[in-house]
């Protein structure tokens, strides 16, 4: 057999490397949009992110109306047969055309077949990801019938031949350079086309005579109400006002998640698209119609106006198997706002060419892929690093990391068993404890090229970053000692009731790697009269759940709660010094223990090291130049990175608040993700990657250390104190660290 | 909060100035509103001088005939336009059924009165509303009682700002629809 060839990546088209359950299709997609699409969509997603937190949190019930927006779709799927025939009757009653297609194939021969009917030769159509899921226009174009796409964005697919890169601004991965260069090629005009004006125009022009010409339009919906058959559209530009309005025949073909029950349903949807998706308040235009419309069509070219003609096609294509699923029923959820696309850290670097497939993209993309395709479509769910940034986003609060979970896990099994590197990074546990029993031997190996070579050829871990090295002497150890010499003097065992009595959970990563911040906790904690016990070492499942491996990370959970559990019924709260291991507690757990009672015990009683001290802070009353060095604080810089679990489990801000009190000067992160997650970052294929999202984090600390010099540098995680040192070199402490060394 | 009191036009003013609309608040009589249209009329909104002068006037689906007939003598004004006048029309005048202060969005109704078409195909577009139908959220439009339950009923388009556009690597006012949006507001 001949050896596959490397080609060049300005030779990959997008279209070749959508379809990722073709092999290698994922690491040539990625290579190609790290070289060709990441500076447009780096710039296009981050602006539209920054632009949902403001208009969110401009919505003074922003949390009430999610829950009433999940509420509705809970109900919606659930009693979706009944709607659906509510529905039909809602539409055949105002002399509309109600059609329920099975499939992909189904759909278009019924759409074909109206066009046919009607004698359609121009087709004109509005934005629709269940279009380009059923692949509509290339049935109507084998029929002859021309089809144009009016959203500026899909009229630029329709040049390029590529597929959607966004759900919501499907050509986010061109900057205007590039869409001046394809429309220069593809276009013999004498119109100027270089600024965003010229194309705009130009696309207009070319527009406007088709809208008035066409003999049929088709629309998508983003929300139907059953009980009046009333659609909701959302959009910008006009081109679904004119779509749905210039032509005598509007088809509107939606998937059947779409239909909520009543109309007053819709107002929840209306409020938050828009703040979810680009961060507008309310998009240009937001139709609210009842088809069909209840005037004649116009008549633009002399021809009598014509009655007009509504056909509503609703598309199953998997969907009521995806409804039967308890995972992927979840993805019916969703609205399609691309806030998960938008927040992702690794999204906001490749897009939708590489993280996503064919139609859809994206954290939620996965499910939307395998649900109306195969489940090995969804393979670039492996860019999901879990980092969970999404799910605080969500407008219908779909948890999207673990649907992403539980893909990666059936792709795993339908492939025949976990690889051998999820299993290297699952079981860091172990990989942790045997390192500390051999140190310093393990590490000088570890650090031998030869020995680098093996690893990333049998388990796939990339040959260039350094692997988090073992600790001399592990937290464990350290304590038994520092316990002994602090025994006399402060020991609080002998206390008959301590105060305070807390549970530091000796995460694996805390323990073998960076004991320093787990002593600092410790010596801080007691400081204020907590009586700190340290737990045994345990995998809490963690590094299994990040790869995908559900069952063994559900029996890790099970011991680890259960040995929580106990110690939280001798009154103890628990301490997580790795956010990531905090965030499984307060977020995971849930999925992995069968006891949500325990679940919540556990969220209710763990703590970040900061929140804890402020916690005890405000409720004993203590002073902060008690405790620290104010002088010595006061002014000092300071750069922070929030971890991307901790932000999502509310964990983040005492940090900031603390240090602030203290009167340090400080700058914040705004990178959702350093893009190390993990073991994301080690992977050979996925290495450049990680660095390349890390950019944006090194970006701001060489920004922030302009004006005024160096910075201490702070994160709370592991592998971001990693990916940090990794970029730019620099020793990062965790905030603990800095704490116990200006404590009085 | 009371629709149409002093705090929602306040909000509804400002937020309408986010959108990239302009608004004005004028007195609620004919001749009032005929000085205001007559004036945006006469150059108070730049528009492409590729379109020709006409301006175009649906029939009010709510507003009444004492408010809005006078506005069918202005000079400039097409009153029930062909269709063919959609394609070159310079301003579209419409009223607007509600008022969304948060967003600073008018909803025009979808009718046989040709609001819809004629708040969509020209390049610019006047939108007249009684201040009295100002709600403070999108979701009032939606609440029985509110608005004589005018949007619960009918087809209509929030319209929020002018037309826009980012897919061509930066921002554009003006795609397939009016690149300018002017509210008049009338107070009793």
């Amino acid at each position: 057999m001949a050896r596959l060839r490397t080609i060049p990546t300005d030779q990959i088209h997008p279209r070749d490397v959508a379809d990722k359950s073709v092999k290698g299709s994922l690491e040539r997609a990625i290579r190609m949009a790290l070289e060709v699409e990441s500076g447009a969509v780096r710039r296009n997603t981050q602006t539209f992110n920054l632009g949902r937190y403001q208009a969110t949190a401009d919505i003074a019930d922003y949390e009430e109306l999610k829950d009433r927006a999940r509420a509705i779709k809970e109900a919606a799927i659930e009693s979706l047969s009944e709607l659906l025939a509510t529905l039909e009757a809602s539409v055949t009653s105002r002399g509309g055309h109600y059609y329920l297609a099975r499939d992909a194939a189904d759909a278009c021969y019924y759409i074909k077949r109206i066009c046919l009917e009607r004698r359609a030769r121009l087709v004109v159509k509005a934005k629709s990801m269940t279009t380009e899921e059923i692949g509509l226009n290339g049935v109507l174009e084998q029929a002859s019938i021309e089809v144009v796409e009016t959203d500026l964005a899909e009229f630029i697919l329709q040049v390029s031949g590529e597929q959607p890169s966004h759900i919501v601004a499907p050509a986010i991965h061109r900057s205007r350079e590039r869409i001046s260069q394809l429309f220069k090629a593809a276009f013999e005009t004498d119109h100027p086309l270089d600024s965003g004006e010229d194309l705009t125009r130009f696309a207009r022009d070319q527009l406007r005579e088709k809208f008035l010409t066409a003999d049929i339009g088709i629309s998508g919906a983003n929300v139907i109400a059953a009980d009046t058959g009333t659609l909701v559209l959302v959009e910008s530009e006009g081109n679904i006002r004119m779509v749905t309005q210039a032509p005598p025949v509007h088809i509107a073909v939606a998937g059947v998640e779409k239909v909520v029950s009543r109309r007053e349903d819709l107002a929840p949807f209306i409020e938050l698209l828009g703040p979810s998706g680009t961060g507008q308040p309310l998009t240009s235009y937001t139709s609210v119609i009842t088809p069909p419309l209840d005037f004649p069509s116009f008549s633009f070219g002399g021809s009598p106006a014509r009655d007009r003609q509504f056909h509503l096609v609703l598309i199953d294509n998997g969907r009521m198997t995806m409804r039967e699923d308890p995972v992927l029923r979840e993805a019916l959820y969703c609205i399609r706002c691309s806030a998960c696309l938008n927040v992702c850290a690794n999204f906001q670097t490749v897009g939708g060419h590489a993280f996503g497939g064919e139609t859809y993209s994206g954290g939620i993309g996965g499910s939307w892929e395998a649900g109306t395709g195969t489940l090995q479509k969804a393979r670039f769910t492996e860019l999901c690093t879990g980092c969970s940034r999404c799910v605080p986003q969500c407008p219908v609060r779909i948890d999207i990391p673990w649907l992403n979970t539980v893909l990666k896990s059936r792709l795993d099994r339908a492939g025949g068993g976990v690889s051998l590197q999820k299993r290297f990074f699952g079981n860091f546990y172990h990989f942790a404890r045997w390192g500390s029993r051999v140190t310093p031997f393990a590490g000088s190996v570890l650090r031998l090229s030869p020995s680098r070579w093996l690893l990333e050829k049998m388990a796939g871990v990339d040959r260039r970053p350094d692997l988090p090295e073992s600790a001399v002497r592990p937290l464990t150890r350290q304590y038994r000692q520092w316990r002994k010499i602090q025994a006399p003097s402060v020991s609080h065992a002998e206390q008959e009731t301590p105060h305070r009595k807390a549970l530091l959970f000796a995460d694996v990563y805390t323990n073998y790697t960076l004991p320093q911040r787990g002593m600092a906790t410790i010596k801080v904690l007691e400081c204020l009269g907590v009586q700190v016990e340290l737990s045994r070492v345990m995998a809490e499942g963690r590094a299994t759940l990040s790869q995908g491996m559900i069952v063994k990370a559900g029996r890790r959970a099970e011991n680890t709660a259960a040995y929580l559990e106990s110690r939280i019924d001798q009154g103890r709260d628990i301490v997580v010094v790795e956010p990531s291991v905090l965030a499984l507690f307060r977020h995971d757990y849930r999925h992995l223990l069968g006891n949500p009672a325990l679940f919540e015990k556990l969220k209710a009683n763990s703590y970040d090291p900061i929140e804890y001290l402020l916690k005890i802070i405000g409720e004993d009353e203590l002073e902060l130049k008690q405790i620290f060095n104010v002088e010595e604080t006061a002014g000092g810089r300071i750069f922070f990175h929030g971890h991307c679990q901790q932000k999502t489990i509310d964990a983040t801000a005492p940090t900031v608040t603390l240090l602030r009190q203290l009167g340090f000067e400080i700058d914040t992160s705004s990178a959702e993700c350093c893009g190390m997650a993990g073991s994301f970052g080690y992977k050979r294929e996925y290495h450049e990657l990680s660095m390349s999202v890390g950019e944006d984090l090194f970006n701001q600390v060489r920004q922030t250390e302009i004006p005024g010099g160096d910075r201490t540098i702070l994160a709370s995680g592991i592998s971001c104190c990693e990916q940090i040192r990794a970029g730019i070199s620099r020793r990062v402490l965790h905030p603990m660290e800095l704490l116990a060394e200006v404590m009085l | 909060m009371h629709s149409g009191s002093e705090s929602l036009i306040r909000e509804f003013v400002a937020a309408i100035g986010l959108t990239g609309a302009t608004v004005e608040l004028v007195s609620r009589s004919p001749e009032a509103l005929k000085h205001a249209v007559r004036r945006v009329l006469s150059g108070g909104i730049e528009v492409p001088s590729e379109s020709s002068g006409s301006a175009l006037l649906a029939e009010p689906d709510d507003l009444p005939s004492e408010l809005w007939d006078p506005l069918r003598n202005l000079e400039q004004v097409v009153d029930n336009p062909p269709d063919n006048q959609l394609r070159s029309a310079r301003v579209g005048i419409t009223d607007a059924f509600a008022g969304v202060a948060r967003t600073g969005s008018v909803c025009v109704a979808v009718t046989a009165k040709l609001g819809g078409a004629v708040s969509l195909f020209p390049r610019s577009h006047i939108a007249v509303l009684e201040a009295r139908n100002i709600v403070s959220r999108p979701g009032d439009v939606f609440t029985a009682g509110q608005l004589e339950n005018k949007g619960m009923k009918r087809s209509f388009v929030f319209i929020t700002g002018p037309s826009v556009t980012a897919d061509m690597g930066e921002l554009v006012r003006g795609v397939h629809g009016p690149d300018h949006l002017h509210i008049i507001i009338l107070e009793e």
